[in-house]
């Protein structure tokens, strides 16, 4: 998956949808083989409080890879990303109390509904470029956080917003049939996610990925270019919202009950921060920026260690990725390792200078 | 709809947290047109500030030390990040400076949690001397705070127009306002100037803190996030004018009052900030420059 970087840098005319070469094949089979072990061995391997925390992890890696689409490909910084989930937890919370639709479908509209309003708010927005447009989508994300928290996420009661105040009993909401058990609700969150960043390299490898290269480098080159940049744009939107929406359908399943105060403004931040952390630039900084998003915290509250020091962490690790390491971790990790091995072997080769390895 | 009795006390609260959001918001103008940065992290020192003012307040420290502290830390805090990440990141796109001061942002805020626990469900207040008296304009009871508030607001945002024009580091500020590199190309300390703009804003943070506190809550998370509304001012103002800072601030700061007796309206009043920063941002955006050098609108 990571050539998929290197082809939406637009720096090689490459046809990659049409013959794989063995390098792609090999990722594939990797890729394929890590998925398998995800999706049998993991929740057999794993305690129900780890299920419960990766299953979070698949949901925000969804999240995580529509703001990295964002940020890393087209260059544009969202700041309000978590409203936009909750946008998505809202509509398939609704759809699923007031219908008996199949999971798979009410995940599909909450995408659709969650993208036509990405894009309603959106086109405006896109008016604005850089800075202005990071804080207006701040701006945007904060006045989404006041209406939720009045209007509150439905639980079963009636009307077009579906709450009822005085509800003592407030019905959980429902989760597919096949995968009622937390380790199968799991599995079914591990293969939606596939498919989103299945979704989103498709994208990345044919049209709009080269479009949305072009804009990163240089918007008025891109226009110069012949590339419609209002549209192509709006699509990068329109994909993030979608992808987005569906991650807040799979939440709604996942926790039962969903609050308003569970989304607020300030997650967006960090978001934006684990995002820039585990690499913006490649689909792998999704799934690490997910990691430290959702695993980290399960682990340090197991170890009883304050979740403050993980903000804190984020915000050490966003001044750090800023000021060094712009590619972030998905990017610096390899490459460390790279450097370690230099070093071991040449280590090796100091110890044996005879008979060292090449 | 409420009478217009109703309405009366909340324009004056209105008008005084409309003075503090034109005070923070007139420190981030100024930041931004010396430096390049939107400094996200102002809501987040002054709240610290106004946190540690109140630790050392409870010890039986007097309250001038405590509020001198407060601003103190502010200033220092900010001081320190704009010398050590200022140049570091000088060169660089204005969105990256504004996203790393919301790395800082972070830092602050996880500490406060830290320090600061809120989950014993402990309430924390300040309370200024000029909390208890005040007078009576009408029917409406007045406070100091409230006065201080409004006065203070339009105190700088006269003050810091008067230095920017009159004093020599202010005209040095709006020469780096106009372009950096020039500027250091006639000589101005280029670098002390930057440590200036982030010292002055530093200290408005921490007024403006210690002032929030007093008027809203003294609550990490409100505090920090507050600086999102005095933002919206300043971005009314497109990050340029003080003065047009300052009107778009008591604007918000009433409007978003107003609202309170507003039993329809009342929950959504919050929004105020948001709404008209995106629907000033989105008017004022509609003749927009495909290809320009800098990141102007």
């Amino acid at each position: 998956m990571l050539d998929v970087a290197e082809a939406a840098a637009g720096a090689r005319p490459r046809w990659p949808l049409r013959r794989p070469d063995t390098r792609t094949l090999t990722r594939a089979g990797v890729i394929g083989v890590l998925l398998a072990f995800v999706l049998f061995a993991l929740p057999q391997l794993l305690s129900l409080y780890y299920v419960d925390a990766m299953t979070q992890v698949a949901v925000y890696s969804m999240v995580t890879l529509g703001l990295g689409v964002l940020v890393g490909r087209v260059g544009l910084v969202s700041l309000g990303q978590v409203a936009v989930l909750a946008i998505g937890a809202w509509t398939a919370a609704r759809l699923l109390f007031a219908t008996s639709m199949p999971y798979p479908l009410v995940l599909l509209e909450a995408g659709v509904i969650t993208m036509v309003a990405g894009m309603v708010i959106g086109l405006p927005a896109l008016r604005l470029r850089g800075l202005y447009l990071a804080l207006i989508t701040l701006m945007l994300a904060g006045a989404i956080t006041v209406v939720l928290a009045t209007v509150n996420f439905p639980n079963g009661g009636h009307g077009f917003l579906g709450y009822n105040g005085s509800s003592v009993h407030i019905p959980p909401i429902r989760r597919p049939g096949i995968a009622a058990s937390d380790p199968a609700y799991f599995r079914f969150a591990v293969v939606v996610a596939a498919l989103m960043f299945l979704l989103a390299a498709v994208h990345l490898r044919t049209r709009p990925g080269r479009a949305w290269a072009a804009i990163r480098q240089s918007e008025p080159a891109a226009l110069a270019a012949g590339i419609n940049t209002t549209l192509y744009k709006l699509w990068a939107l329109a994909l993030a919202s979608f992808i987005t929406g569906v991650a807040g359908g799979v939440l709604a399943g996942a926790v039962h009950y969903l609050y308003s105060i569970d989304f607020p403004t300030q997650d967006s931040i960090t978001l934006l921060a684990v995002v820039l952390m585990g690499g913006a630039y490649s689909l792998w900084g999704a799934v690490i920026a997910a990691l430290l998003l959702q695993l980290l915290p399960a682990l340090l509250n197991n170890w009883g260690v304050s979740a403050d020091w993980l903000t804190i962490l984020f915000g050490l690790g966003v001044l750090q990725v800023l000021t060094t390491a712009p590619a972030g971790l998905a990017d610096q990790v390899p490459k460390d390792l790279a450097r370690l091995g230099r070093l071991l072997r040449a280590l090796a080769r100091r110890l044996a200078p005879s008979g060292g390895p090449e | 709809m409420p009478s217009w009795q109703d309405f009366q006390p909340f324009i004056v609260s209105g008008l005084a947290l409309g003075g503090v959001y034109a005070l923070s918001g007139v420190g981030m103008v100024v930041l931004y047109q010396a430096t390049g940065v939107v400094y996200l992290a102002f809501g987040a020192v002054g709240a610290m500030g106004a946190l540690i003012a109140w630790s050392l307040i409870n010890a039986g420290v007097p309250g001038w030390v405590g509020w001198l502290a407060c601003v103190a830390f502010a200033g220092v805090v900010t001081l320190g990040y704009g010398m050590v990440f200022g140049p570091a990141l000088a060169k660089r796109d204005p969105l990256i400076k504004a996203v790393a001061t919301l790395g800082l942002t972070l830092v602050l805020f996880g500490l406060m949690d830290l320090l600061w626990t809120t989950s014993g469900g402990e309430s924390r207040a300040i309370t200024l001397p000029t909390d208890n008296s005040g007078f009576m304009i009408g029917q409406v009871q007045v406070n100091w705070t409230q006065v201080l508030g409004l006065g203070v607001g339009v105190a700088i945002t006269v003050g810091i127009g008067a230095f920017l024009r009159y004093t020599k580091l202010g005209t040095a500020m709006r020469a780096m306002a106009g372009d950096r590199e020039i500027t250091a190309t006639l000589g101005v300390p280029v670098r002390r100037v930057e440590a200036a703009a982030w010292l002055g804003c530093g200290v408005l943070a921490g007024v403006a803190g210690l002032l929030l506190a007093d008027l809203v809550a003294l609550d990490a998370t409100t505090l920090t996030f507050l600086v999102i509304s005095s933002l919206a001012a300043a971005l009314i103002a497109r990050l340029r004018s003080i003065t047009l800072t300052f009107v778009a601030a008591i604007v918000v700061g009433v409007v978003h009052d107003l609202l309170t007796p507003v039993q329809s309206l009342t929950n959504y009043r919050d929004m105020t900030p948001f709404v008209l920063a995106a629907v000033a941002l989105l008017v004022l955006s509609r003749r927009r420059v495909m290809t320009s050098s800098r990141e102007e609108m």
